[in-house]
């Protein structure tokens, strides 16, 4: 690893200074991303900004609903008991993804922030348009089984790892920002991008931009939720395919509002609202559920070694929806 | 030899836990020397070819870097003979790779360079600084591809009596003629052994001639020999501590690049180095199970009898070295088949070369030779373990002589019952819980029950301490446990009072661990020297007492602080008076099979495992749900580590089955699979609740313990048992491990 | 080949320094850093101001220690504790937070040390394997893993033990499954896996103080 000059900031606005003024600094939090790709030479910062103490850790409810301090652990988040009674899909999926200690460790805004796990971004021998714009994509025409099958560009068709950020865009969250220019709101949808031609960015956040927190607007979905997570062991692995399920249902069982999301399938979290129309007013049975899968499923398409995510993918999004229903 | 047998067999606990669980255990990268340097590897990044430029300037001259070894610079190893240069031989027989010898490139990721500086992070960064230029050729990375140039191993050409030879009984002509027959391909994929403890080595050159390794090896003895021919130095110079080796299920049974370019390291900073691999070079240099393709074509009778079978297997090897492992053997003695034949190739590809890993080619053949049994009993719509029954053999059918023990058929009823098999339904599919469908599968395992030869010392201290030395290792299953049970047991002393000493090749030597056979060898070598320590004991005290002169050692106890004799209860010396002179009571034994048992006898561990599993209906995800594992592993030594080792074994076929492939993006011949966030092995929440038994019938063939060996049976047949229960479960058959989501949804 | 001291050597060496001190647009830093740096800048020494970037003060304790040290930034905190402190107690077993065996608890949390760099844990308290016991006598959970034999090479264990210490507390350990789950994060490649839910089990049981 290439020596870095090491800040801590006490205060937002000098760390967001440095940050926005010097293109090869960047700000560290819970550094289980970060780290692990600059051991690997993948990005190499001249210089870190430890935003570790700044004031930013905070949950609570404010007048726009639950925010979610953008340094509040995920294994934080996850227990907090308003997060739970309020958005308890949130809670799942922070659970469904990596481990106790990471968990410990990674932020709100730092998992929002994960760089893809694309084998070809991480091999610096590889080419990748992610990593080195212009190399090429490795993975196009070569081993793509845990790639997209959603907004997939020709320069990259890699797939965000966050668990959190599936349910978060769901949730209608929006992520708070701070920059050099002051603070702006994001709906969460519009925060990640896809690939284009510009893989190399994966969100809009702008230079020097610190998150500081995400707000949940209050919600209905406090009880039929469901993360369903499928990879190739029980536990401590990226998805294959994960589905995010909320409903509301009546007392007659009839869905009064739905709210869907797949990880896994594409550079951002994929918000199926399309499929969440077929289901409002339907029965909450598996046929409803199947119609919504196979309407969340249009514009898929597959490359040579996840075809299989063709299928995956609607199954596992009746099965968070059987098992949201059954809640 | 009858022994009183108190401490054999108890559930003790580990010598060395308290060591393990503290933290004090130390391993290779963790001994503390003066002037530590740090060594980091820089590796190839294409897979053949020649490097025609090096810029070792920027790495050089970064802060903290002593030196930078290359092929340009690195100085000659004696012991180097360059590789594939005779002519006469086959390129594939050079032998280990000669690390900085030349500019040829065999593999991606070889060794290219050796940084050294003086912590680990500025040698880490300076790593990076080296830039290589190449002379690419075309690589073969693909066994698709590689397989029609497959060829029979130079052993087997050179010895038509070698295990890897053709093989043929009853008649060629069987399976043509036959008319109730399967005949399916079976693959497993590149399996890398991932031990926790990536490989480490701390290198110190004492003087220009001494050479001190803590390395992470299986052998200690071997490792010396290795390194010792490497620099031509004395063996006695060089010495190897591998006191605890931190898991390595086979990759530490080769001598790899990384250790020979530490030594050359440590000689040119002239500091001791520190060497650990990272876990991409884990992938790439230190061996793995072989992508190997499989045929098995199996006949019947419409009663059950199988007739004929034929097993083919390809397996990969690196181009500079051959490696064969036994996948063939199982099938061969298995199943009381009269006509039989197997085929054992193969197929040399830019890769590094394999290592046998954890229940070696055994299990790979296991997996085909399972499957094929359940694929028949399915089509005989036969139970499989009523199919297995009626194939049972009561004496080895590849060499017509009588098993020294077998009690597979016990294994067979006392497994199926802890699992439930009368539950199993015929029809695959016919059972679901929720979503889930449930189905059972059996799969047998078996093993050579190995015995070679080992030294052992034991010496009787004056505070009444027995020390017993040997070079073996332990790699996990808990050695120095075992041996100083079977210690306390011979010497008639309480465990407390008996030091196992192992891991440094200047104790008595002994073979590697590995192939089961630690304590089948190992073993009986501590009982041999605790006799001949009593012997000892008995001949100095019949200097002073004439009773112990004319005793038989069979007579001789040790007995609070005395020696005494069973026949002769007046008859007794303090052990201190034996102890005085210094090394009086010191024996050192040789053991190693005597008689014609091996001539006679076939001699196996066996084991069967039976698994339930659940498939989930929607998304193709596989739990294990209950495994149950069974051995007929001979005396089982330690109740305790002995299940561990059961219950491990099924983790790793768990591993096997279920996710564990390694894949080479054959465009660069480059692994795409090289940590634990791609290349999966199981976590806490695969593993399921394992049930062991043991039968635990002693068999004096093997030795006068009556082990057999389990480290290897642990995971053989575990992989097809569970393919089998997906089976049952989905009526799926999946050939290719591992059995991932995408394949069942 | 060995660095002998060349002409050109020390000269480069410097002039490395040089201009990754400028590329590290030292005065904002010094906004934000006050201590070693602001003082060796101040007294206009360019090695000292170098060497305070190579190396910055670093004060936090140990099992019950204090340690006044100073480290490399891109030093981690496990390799801080292992080849500076020589507390090899807590592994690496794979280096990128995919294992587990680097676990220690940071102000009584459980987390990789393999992915945080050991500077940013100024002022704060570790626990590492060596610190678990109370003299010569074991944690709870470390006799457990003892009479359960929750291991078998060895390699993962102080990281396993140190994470389920934390499971316990934590209140994840009220059923096999949950345990299962929340030790998910601590490979075992030898597969003691059943034997280490006895021990977590075992010690939740027993009602210990963990």
């Amino acid at each position: 690893m290439n020596q870095f000059q090491y800040v801590r900031a006490t205060k937002a606005q000098a760390a967001i200074d440095v940050v926005a003024k010097d293109p090869n600094a960047k700000f560290i939090a819970g550094g289980t991303n970060l780290v692990d790709l600059m051991k690997r030479g993948v990005v190499t910062p001249q210089k870190l900004v430890d935003i570790n103490r700044l004031p930013l850790a905070k949950i609570e409810t404010t007048g726009t609903g639950l925010r979610l301090g953008a340094l509040a652990l995920n294994s934080t988040v996850a227990n907090d008991a308003q997060v739970r009674a309020q958005h308890p899909l949130l809670a799942l999926a922070l659970n469904a993804g990596a481990s106790p200690q990471l968990r410990n460790m990674a932020t709100v805004g730092g998992n929002m922030l994960q760089r893809t796990r694309c084998t070809y971004f991480y091999d610096l021998t590889m080419p990748c348009n992610k990593r080195q714009p212009g190399s090429g994509c490795g993975a196009l025409e070569g081993i793509n089984r845990m790639h997209a099958i959603f907004g997939a560009s020709s320069t990259c068709i890699a797939v965000h790892p966050s668990d959190m950020s599936v349910a978060l865009v769901a949730l209608d969250a929006t992520v708070l920002v701070s920059g050099p220019k002051g603070d702006r709101r994001i709906p969460f949808g519009d925060f990640h991008r896809l690939p284009g031609d510009t893989p190399e960015k994966d969100t809009n956040l702008e230079a020097g931009e610190l998150i500081t927190a995400v707000e949940l607007p209050a919600s209905p979905f406090t009880k039929h939720v469901h993360y369903q997570k499928v990879r190739e062991r029980a536990s401590y692995a990226f998805a294959l395919v994960s589905a995010a399920a909320a409903l509301d249902i009546d007392g007659n069982n009839t869905i009064k509002a739905a709210r869907l999301a797949l990880g896994g399938v594409a550079h951002k979290p994929w918000r199926l609202t399309a499929a969440e129309q077929v289901l409002v007013g339907k029965p909450a049975t598996e046929e409803s559920f199947r119609q919504a899968a196979t309407v969340a499923m249009q514009g898929a398409k597959a490359f040579k070694h996840n075809e299989y995510k063709l299928r995956l993918a609607p199954n596992t999004l009746v099965q968070a929806l059987k098992t949201a229903a059954a809640a | 030899m009858k022994m009183q047998e108190k401490h054999i067999g108890a559930s003790m606990n580990r010598v060395d836990g308290h060591q393990k669980v503290t933290g004090a255990a130390k391993y290779s990268a963790e001994y503390e020397l003066p002037g530590m340097s740090y060594g980091v590897l820089v590796g190839s990044t294409i897979a053949k070819g020649r490097i025609t430029g090096l810029d070792t300037k920027a790495a050089e001259r970064a802060p903290g870097v002593l030196a930078v070894v290359t092929h340009l610079n690195s100085p000659k190893v004696p012991g180097f003979k360059p590789v594939g240069k005779d002519p006469s031989q086959p390129a594939t027989t050079g032998g280990p790779l000669k690390v900085f010898s030349d500019n040829e490139i065999r593999f991606n990721d070889q060794p290219i360079a050796l940084v050294v500086a003086d912590t680990l992070e500025r040698a880490k960064h300076a790593a990076r600084l080296v830039r290589a230029q190449y002379a690419k050729e075309a690589h073969q990375t693909d066994m698709k591809a590689a397989a029609k140039d497959a060829f029979l191993p130079t052993s087997a050409q050179k010895n038509p009596k070698s295990p890897m030879a053709d093989y043929q009984r009853g008649a060629a002509d069987a399976l043509q003629k036959a008319s109730l027959k399967i005949e399916q391909e079976y693959v497993i994929p590149t399996e890398m052994h991932s031990p926790m403890e990536m490989q480490s080595i701390t290198a110190h050159w004492e003087a220009p001639d001494r050479l001190t390794l803590y390395d992470k090896t299986q052998g200690t003895i071997g490792t010396r020999r290795d390194f010792a021919r490497e620099w031509n130095l004395p063996e006695e110079n060089v010495k190897v501590i591998a006191t605890f080796v931190g898991g390595a299920f086979g990759n530490a049974l080769h001598s790899w690049p990384h250790e020979s370019a530490a030594i050359i390291g440590a000689k040119v900073v002239n500091r001791p180095l520190k060497l650990m691999l990272t876990r991409e070079q884990m992938f790439t240099s230190v061996g793995y199970r072989p992508y190997t393709w499989q045929k098995l074509a199996m006949s019947a009778t419409p009663d059950g009898k199988i007739t004929a079978i034929s097993h083919e297997s390809i397996g990969q090897t690196s181009t500079y070295e051959e490696f064969t492992e036994s996948t063939l053997a199982q099938t061969r003695m298995m199943y009381q088949a009269p006509s039989l034949s197997t085929r054992y190739r193969i197929a040399a590809l830019n890769v590094g070369t394999p290592i046998w890993m954890r229940g070696p080619g055994e299990a790979t053949g296991a997996f085909a030779l399972e499957s094929a049994m359940d694929e028949m009993a399915h089509l005989l719509k036969l139970d499989p373990l009523e199919f297995r029954l009626r194939n049972y053999t009561d004496q080895d059918p590849e060499r017509n002589r009588p098993w020294s023990t077998k009690y597979l058929k016990e294994c067979y009823q006392m497994g199926a019952e802890r699992i439930g098999w009368s539950q199993r339904k015929l029809e695959p599919g016919a059972v679901r819980e929720g979503d889930w469908l449930i189905g059972y599968g059996m799969g047998v395992g078996t093993f050579g029950a190995h015995r070679g030869s080992a030294h052992v010392s034991a010496q009787l201290l004056p505070d009444g301490t027995a020390v017993l030395q040997c070079a073996t290792t332990d790699i996990g299953p808990g050695t120095g446990t075992a041996m100083t049970q079977i210690a306390a047991d011979a010497l008639g002393l309480p465990p407390e009072k008996i030091r196992f000493e192992l891991g440094q090749a200047s104790f008595p030597q002994s073979g590697s661990q590995g192939g089961s056979s630690t304590v089948n060898t190992v073993g009986q070598a501590v009982q041999d020297a605790c006799l001949a320590l009593k012997d000892k004991l008995r001949e100095l005290a019949g200097a002073g007492n004439p009773a112990f002169a004319s005793a038989k050692k069979e007579d001789v106890a040790l007995a609070s602080g005395y020696l005494t004799l069973g026949s002769n209860a007046a008859a007794r010396v303090p052990l201190a008076d034996l102890t005085k002179q210094p090394g009086a009571a010191l024996v050192n034994v040789e053991s190693k099979p005597t008689g014609n048992d091996g001539q006679q006898y076939s001699m196996y561990s066996f084991s069967v495992h039976f698994a339930q599993v659940a498939v989930h209906v929607l998304t193709g995800e596989v739990r294990v749900r209950k495994l149950v594992s069974g051995a007929d592993a001979g005396t089982i030594i330690n109740q305790k580590t002995a299940a561990n080792q059961m219950k491990g074994g099924a983790v790793g076929g768990i591993g096997m089955a279920l996710m564990e492939h390694a894949v080479i993006d054959d465009r660069y011949g480059r692994y795409v699979t090289k940590d634990f966030a791609d290349y999966h092995v199981p976590v806490q929440a695969d593993a399921p609740a394992v049930e062991v038994f043991f039968v635990n019938q002693p068999d004096y063939h093997v030795n006068a313990l009556g082990t057999k060996g389990i480290g290897e049976i642990a995971t053989i047949g575990v992989a097809p048992a569970i393919a089998n229960a997906v089976f049952n479960a989905t009526g799926k058959r999946v050939r290719e491990l591992p059995i991932t989501p995408d394949k069942l949804v | 080949m060995t660095k002998h001291p060349e002409p050109d050597g020390p000269a480069n060496h410097d002039e490395n320094r040089r201009t990754f001190l400028k590329q590290s647009s030292l005065f904002t830093a010094l906004a934000l850093v006050p201590g070693t740096v602001v003082e060796a800048a101040a007294a206009k020494l360019d090695e000292r101001v170098a060497d305070a970037f190579e190396k910055v003060p670093l004060s936090l304790k140990i099992n019950g220690v204090k340690h006044k040290v100073t480290v490399e930034p891109r030093a981690t905190l496990l390799d801080f504790l292992r080849e500076q402190l020589h507390l090899t107690g807590t592994k690496k077993g794979c280096d990128y937070g995919q294992c587990g065996a680097c676990t220690v608890h940071v102000d009584g949390q459980r987390v990789n040390s393999c992915l945080s760099f050991a500077v940013m844990h100024d002022g704060q308290e570790i626990t590492t394997i060596e610190g678990l016991a109370d003299g010569d006598k074991l944690h709870p959970m470390q006799a457990a893993f003892v009479k359960h034999d929750g291991f078998q090479c060895g390699y993962c264990t102080p990281g396993q033990i140190m994470s389920a210490v934390a499971c316990v507390r934590e209140g994840r350990a009220g059923s096999e499954g949950e345990i299962r789950e929340y030790m998910s994060g601590n490979i075992c490649r030898c597969g003691a896996y059943a034997n280490i839910v006895a021990a977590i089990q075992d010690v939740k049981d027993g009602g210990q103080k963990v």
